[in-house]
């Protein structure tokens, strides 16, 4: 054991149309921590998640859970897809039953639980998740970032060591993003679980994750620590992404105004802690 | 499980019943409930019931018109080629009496309706023991209704922005447009919602759990006494 719960070695997939979806991606998803996968749309991002729980099985390449090769057998497949849990991006597709409690308890009642056992746990990740006074209410009535909430806490009632989220964010409020993305980082603290998270709101990504790959076509471009990833700003840009907000603005400033830093800045604490140091800098030397 | 059984015995009385006084008690009875105890505002109920009101119309009048020789049946007439076409008293007694009968039955409809939410309808058809086949494909498409609701309407809106029913015959080409793409987009969600499913363990068969019944003698004795008090004004007044 290395510490990687998922690794992937050399992965392809295509698709039935013939479309190269992933083209020897090589991943290795850290335990306990939260893992990005930035991508432009098409990068391949859904299709990877897929080949995590054995929905789609790679046409070649292999994936290793714990250390032990993926089964794709019925039984095989039943146990990962109850500790790998996918957050679908759009609730909609996820959500089947006009009944919130219901769909929630659609995973534990497949994991072929004591009803009481069900109960319980749907009960409980109602509440982790805030949706527990929407328990009689229909799910078309729900608001988008309230669907999402759902969705949620259907995988999370499951208890998945891995939670898989395809774009968490998209097409949330900008408070709905903090809420879901503080929610996701209580759910991790408190359950130890390894999240995976494909999006392209790059701000998140130094607030709340720990390591960070680049995907494009299919394939894994840079991988490491969202330092080490946002020091390369012109690998970004090659793939249709960019640095953070607060990144490029440091960048700026010290590219084209004679700032100095001593690291790169990507969040808005690490800027003003570089700011303030270059202020006393400053005053230091005019004194 | 017994606003089920109230709609639907005092549907089957008010169809048997065959009475104009009964029916107009079932639907005085059941706006009460709708309306009262149900929370839908008069006005919306008067709105639903008055939909069919038209269909009920030009079938009564259809049922109240006769044809016949005999000039003596009709409370008026008119003459056609050698034959009379007219209204018979029977005909319009008939008539009024389907008129107020559908009224009543689409009365406990509305009832159930309006008044009961579909995963208590579908709960309550499990415990009856309808195959559950029926229950996942009646839940999944009272699910996906408003997903498709949804869509077309916002498909609707992209096209009207776009001038799309500005004129007939771009309005034709627009709704050709739109009903294909409903269709490519539901077959693609289809195969979404399935991947979805799986990946949280569906076997062909959608288990969930039931929410807890909390059922009561009580809950039945107030449909039931009604639904007598029915039957004996019935046979009252065919006496």
């Amino acid at each position: 054991m290395d510490g990687n719960v998922i690794k992937a070695r050399n992965l392809h997939y295509t698709y039935a149309d013939g479309t190269q979806a992933l083209k020897g991606v090589n991943i290795d998803i850290k335990k306990g921590k939260t893992t990005s996968i930035l991508g432009g749309n098409g990068a391949g991002k859904s299709t990877l998640f897929l080949t995590f729980n054995g929905i789609h099985k790679p046409s070649s390449g292999e994936i290793l859970y714990n250390g032990k090769p993926l089964e794709y057998t019925r039984d095989g497949l039943k146990e990962l897809r109850s500790k790998v849990g996918i957050v679908f991006q759009d609730p909609d597709n996820q959500l089947f039953s006009a009944s919130v409690y219901q769909d929630i308890s659609f995973g534990p009642m497949n994991m072929k639980l004591p009803k009481d056992e069900v109960r319980r746990r749907v009960d409980l990740a109602m509440e982790r998740t805030g949706v527990a006074h929407l328990k009689n209410k229909p799910t078309h009535c729900l608001s988008h970032g309230q669907k999402k909430r759902v969705a949620l806490a259907g995988v999370l009632v499951m208890k998945p060591e891995v939670l898989v989220l395809d774009e968490p964010t998209a097409g949330l409020d900008p408070m709905g993003v903090s809420e879901i993305m503080v929610l996701l980082r209580d759910v991790q603290e408190e359950l130890g679980l390894t999240i995976v998270i494909a999006t392209h709101d790059i701000d998140l990504v130094p607030l709340y994750c720990d390591y960070v790959y680049v995907m494009d076509q299919g394939s894994i471009l840079l991988g490491g620590t969202p330092k080490e990833i946002f020091s390369r700003p012109e690998m970004l840009r090659d793939v249709h992404l960019r640095l953070p907000r607060v990144g490029h603005l440091m960048e700026i400033l010290k590219e084209n105004d004679d700032f100095e830093f001593e690291e790169t800045a990507v969040t808005i604490s690490q800027a003003r802690r570089e700011l303030k140091k270059w202020r006393d800098m400053v005053t230091q030397s005019l004194r | 499980m017994y606003k089920l059984i109230f709609a639907i015995i005092t549907l089957g009385v008010g169809l048997w019943a065959n009475s104009v006084v009964t029916s107009l008690l079932i639907i005085v009875i059941m706006s009460w409930y709708t309306v009262r105890k149900g929370g839908i505002p008069l006005t919306i109920f008067i709105r639903l019931m008055m939909l069919p009101m038209a269909f009920l119309v030009i079938g009564v009048l259809i049922i109240g018109i006769n044809v016949s020789e005999d000039i003596n049946i009709f409370l008026a007439y008119i003459p056609v080629f050698g034959t009379h076409i007219g209204v018979s008293l029977s005909g319009l007694q008939h008539g009024i009496i389907i008129f107020f009968k559908s009224l009543a039955a689409v009365s406990c409809l509305y009832f159930l309706a309006l008044n009961t939410p579909m995963v208590d309808i579908l709960n309550t058809l499990a415990r009856l023991k309808i195959p559950k086949l029926f229950i996942e494909l009646m839940g999944l498409i009272y699910r996906f209704i408003f997903v498709l609701l949804e869509t077309v309407d916002t498909m609707f809106t992209a096209q009207k922005s776009r001038m799309g029913y500005a004129s007939f015959s771009s309005g034709y080409r627009s709704l050709a447009a739109l009903a294909a793409t409903l269709f490519v987009r539901s077959y693609k969600r289809a195969g979404d919602l399935y991947t979805a499913l799986e990946a949280r363990g569906y076997e062909e068969e959608i288990n969930v759990l039931a929410e807890p019944f909390e059922t009561g003698k009580t809950q039945y004795t107030g449909p039931i006494f009604i639904n007598i008090l029915l039957v004996l004004i019935t046979l009252l007044f065919k006496t």
